[in-house]
Order: structure tokens, then C-alpha cells, then sequence
């Protein structure tokens, strides 16, 4: 029963939002009702899809290059505490600043003639902390005791890597990986309004598009686009991690 | 044989958790190491593993091959079924998955897991895990196990069986044990020689050679051997903790 509340709040929503709209008279332009953006949906819709799936390439693109060199980077870090030490500082520097403060400059350096490689770097800036840092802190969550055997096996420091650190740093590095794969569509949107131009193809683009011409059902079609796309690629990740850690979900603490 | 000669180990805030202990351990013996906490009797058990220096002193006659180690925590890979689990060493030594077949089988078969090769840890019991760190252990067929208070977190039924089947075993593979509790019953039972230690600083108070058959069932609890053995070492205890006093 309580499944299906969220859907009933939404529709009640949808349903004052539609009659209060006509009811009010509100200009279309402040605020359309929900009937308008579904036929704006519909009608832009294949210029809204190619808007979506350039967004989302970005997207996973930025993900995926924030996995890999998130992981990398505490592989590194957790092997040597002299590169931690020289490195971590620039990391927190990258991860404090703005996005939008150093979009200009990213733009200026490699955007001017591809926008969509400005727009992946500053997503893969935004996106990459996460995975850093739960990575870091998942390869050193080992359980002492698994440790001690397999020094008394003379493991290969590659055998602790793959057969203990990183299982052991799964589940802290999947948390990470869902709050990243939600920061890189979000550094994609932004760094699409920092860095669009005529060139930007994204939905990020479409709309900032809508909102200058005034189409503001188009705007909140392109919206609910996003939200839809953010909604299942956390959905995507739990999956994963739901797989991937079924068998130790409850072995994960103490015996029972 | 095992010699500890003279081992020491001192932190350096000032703690000295071992001091001039010496301890022969006969091969294939049963030998338990009893003593209060912070005697340093798993110390001492991580030093002969080679897992911990000692500050002075030496350890000679390790056995050659593998030494297998069973912790009080089963210490499994939540991620990894019991087959994986039981694989572990062989796989960190390079044995193939083929090869390893057979021994983690007869591994397994050893501690009465046959039927949950498949399991996950989080499936099984606190005993049963206990029985796949067993297996674990033993898939090297080690010469030498160390135990660090392996059934401590166990109920005492299940405590008890796992006693028997762990004398079965080293009755059946000849390894020499060494067994470090703070039970004076299970020592006794499960033992050939025991090693009274005494706290802060960890020193060997007395030893103790119990007596009676190599094949001990519930009977044994009520022999004489057992009863004195559990008397004398009870009084050696004692006196370890009124010197720490």
C-alpha cells in the first residue's frame, strides 16, 4: 500500500497543478500546466531524445573516467603514503573549487572547438572525488585478520590487491560510484550551461534554449527528461550493487 | 621441535608484553598455552607464525611447509563461498583450481562440510564457520596449526564437538597443535602439554603434562587425569594472577 503513495501525491500534484494553472489564468510562460508539457514532450520529442542521449553519453563518459581514475588514483594512495601525501592536497583543491569558477578556463583551454571535451573533463572533476575517496577508504577497511593470512601465505602484493583489497573495498567503492554517477550527470547539466554555445547539443542546452525563447513546456519537457534520466542511472547502480553484494550484505558486520 | 628461547617483546611505550619466555614443543604434541588476558599468549602465537618479531630471543624448528592459523573470528571472506574460502592458500601458493579440487574437497570432508561447499559465509553458522577456518587451515596439511582461542565465541555445545572433531583431526594428520585459551577445562580436555603463562609481563609460570588417552571422549571428563590436571592448572593460574597483582 505504502508503495504506491508516492504515485498518488503525484498525481493529486499533477491534478491541482492543472486546474489551479487554468483556474488562475497563469501566463504559460511562468507556468504551464502538465498537459502542455506532455504535448511538448511529444511533439519535440526526437530532437529532445538526440538532446538527452548526447547528455547522457557525456554522462557516462564523465562516470566512467571518474571510476577508472578515482580507482587508480587510491590504488596509488593506498600503496604508497608518500604519493598520498604529495597528491591528496591537490584533490581537495579540485574538489572545493567551483565548478562553474573554472568552467571558462577549461573551455578556453580545449572547448573552443569541442565544446562536448570542456563539458566532459568538468563533469569528470565534479564526478571523480567520490570515487577517490571511498575507494581510498574501502582499500584500507580490510579485516585484520584476512590480512595477517595472507602475509602468513606470502601473498604477492598483487594477490592482496585483487583477491583482498578490492573485494574488501567493494562496498564503500559502489556507494561511491552512486553518489558519482549522480554528480557527473549534474556536472554534465552544468558545465553544458557554462560551456553551451550554438554548438551544445545536449538537453542541458535545449534548455537554456527554451528558457530564452520563451517555450517554457519544452524547458520543463527537457526537465523532466533529466530527472527521469538521473532517476535510472541511481536505479541502474543499486541494481549492481544489489548483485554484486548479496552475499555479504548481512555477513558484512559481526557473526549472527 | 619447537624452541622458544628466551623471547621477549617490549613496545616502545614502555609495555613489556613478553619477557624471557622459553617453551619446547614436542612435534606432533598438543600443547595449550593458558593464561589470564594480556598474558601475550597471542603474541606469542602471531611470533611463531612469523606475523610478529620478537624484541630478544629466538624461535627455532619451525616445520617446513605451510603453518596453519585459525583465529577466534572465523575470519572468512564474506564475498567468497566456502569452497573459495577453503582454496585460499592453496591459491595464494599457485595451486590451480583443478589441482586444488581434491584437497579442498577432502578438506572439507575432514571437518563434515561436504554437503556446503557452495555456502556463503553469512549462511552458516558460528560453529560451521569455525569448521570452514578449520578446513582452511588444514587444506595446506600443514605440519604445525596454531590456534588463538578459536572456540572462545561459541557456545559451549557446539564448543564441545568442535573439541572432539579438532582432537579426531590431530589424531588422524599427526600435526602438532598449539592451542591458546583461557579455559582451563578445554586445555585440559583437548591436551598433551600445557604452559601456564602470567600477565604483564607475559612469563611461562608452569608446565603441565596431562596424562591419559590420546582418544578422549565425554568419559575422560570424569577421570582422574583429567580432574587433577584441571586442579593443577587451576592453582597455577591462580598464582599467575596473584603475581600480576
Amino acid at each position: 500500500m505504502t508503495r504506491f503513495l508516492p504515485l498518488l501525491v503525484g498525481i493529486v500534484v499533477l491534478a491541482v497543478w492543472e486546474m489551479s494553472v487554468r483556474l488562475l489564468y497563469v501566463p504559460v510562460f511562468v507556468l504551464p500546466p502538465p498537459s502542455m508539457i506532455a504535448e511538448a514532450l511529444w511533439t519535440n520529442f526526437p530532437q529532445l531524445l538526440d538532446a538527452l542521449l548526447e547528455t547522457l553519453k557525456l554522462t557516462l563518459a564523465a562516470f566512467a573516467a571518474s571510476f577508472a581514475g578515482g580507482l587508480a588514483l587510491a590504488i596509488l594512495f593506498v600503496r604508497s603514503r608518500l604519493i598520498e601525501r604529495s597528491l591528496l592536497p591537490y584533490a581537495v583543491v579540485l574538489q572545493v573549487t567551483p565548478i562553474v569558477a573554472i568552467a571558462p578556463l577549461i573551455v578556453i583551454w580545449v572547448g573552443v572547438d569541442h565544446v562536448e571535451r570542456a563539458v566532459l573533463i568538468l563533469a569528470t572533476i565534479v564526478a571523480f572525488f567520490p570515487i577517490l575517496s571511498n575507494a581510498s577508504f574501502g582499500l584500507r577497511s580490510v579485516d585484520p585478520g584476512l590480512a595477517d593470512l595472507f602475509r602468513l601465505y606470502r601473498a604477492t602484493g598483487r594477490q592482496r590487491l585483487w583477491l583482498l583489497q578490492l573485494p574488501s573495498a567493494l562496498p564503500a567503492l559502489l556507494a561511491g560510484a552512486r553518489i558519482s554517477a549522480g554528480l557527473a550527470l549534474i556536472g554534465t547539466v552544468v558545465a553544458e550551461f557554462v560551456a553551451g554555445s550554438g554548438e551544445a547539443t545536449g538537453l542541458a542546452w535545449r534548455i537554456v534554449e527554451s528558457a530564452n525563447r520563451l517555450e517554457i513546456p519544452r524547458m520543463f519537457a527537457a526537465l523532466l527528461l533529466l530527472s527521469l534520466t538521473g532517476l535510472a542511472l541511481n536505479a541502474a547502480i543499486a541494481q549492481i550493487e544489489h548483485r554484486l553484494l548479496r552475499h555479504w550484505h548481512a555477513g558484512h558486520g559481526e557473526a549472527g | 621441535m619447537l624452541t622458544l628461547a628466551g623471547i621477549g617483546k617490549s613496545y616502545p611505550n614502555g609495555l613489556v608484553a613478553l619477557d624471557k619466555v622459553s617453551l619446547d614443543i614436542e612435534a606432533g604434541s598438543f600443547t595449550s598455552i593458558v593464561g589470564p588476558s594480556g598474558c601475550g599468549k597471542s603474541t606469542l602465537l602471531r611470533m611463531i607464525a612469523g606475523l610478529d618479531g620478537p624484541s630478544a630471543g629466538s624461535i627455532q624448528g619451525r616445520p617446513d611447509g605451510e603453518i596453519g592459523l585459525v583465529f577466534q573470528d572465523a575470519t572468512l571472506m564474506p564475498w567468497a563461498d566456502v569452497t573459495a574460502n577453503v582454496y585460499l592458500p592453496l591459491r595464494l601458493a599457485g595451486v590451480s583450481r583443478l589441482d586444488a579440487a581434491p584437497r579442498i574437497a577432502e578438506a572439507l570432508a575432514l571437518v563434515g562440510l561436504s554437503d556446503f561447499a557452495g555456502a556463503y559465509p553469512r549462511a552458516l553458522s558460528g560453529g560451521m564457520r569455525m569448521r570452514v577456518a578449520i578446513a582452511r587451515a588444514l587444506v595446506t596439511r600443514p605440519r604445525l596449526l596454531l590456534m588463538d582461542e578459536p572456540f572462545a565465541a561459541l557456545d559451549e555445545i557446539t564448543r564441545n564437538k568442535l573439541n572432539d572433531d579438532l582432537l579426531r583431526l590431530w589424531r588422524e594428520q599427526g600435526f602438532t597443535t598449539i592451542f591458546v585459551t583461557h579455559s582451563v577445562f578445554e586445555s585440559v580436555y583437548l591436551s598433551t602439554d600445557i604452559a601456564v603463562m602470567t600477565p604483564r609481563p607475559g612469563r611461562v609460570l608452569a608446565r603441565h603434562r596431562i596424562l591419559g588417552p590420546a582418544a578422549r571422549d565425554a568419559g575422560f571428563r570424569a577421570s582422574a587425569a583429567y580432574l587433577d590436571g584441571c586442579r593443577a592448572v587451576s592453582h597455577d593460574l591462580e598464582r599467575a594472577m596473584a603475581a600480576a597483582v
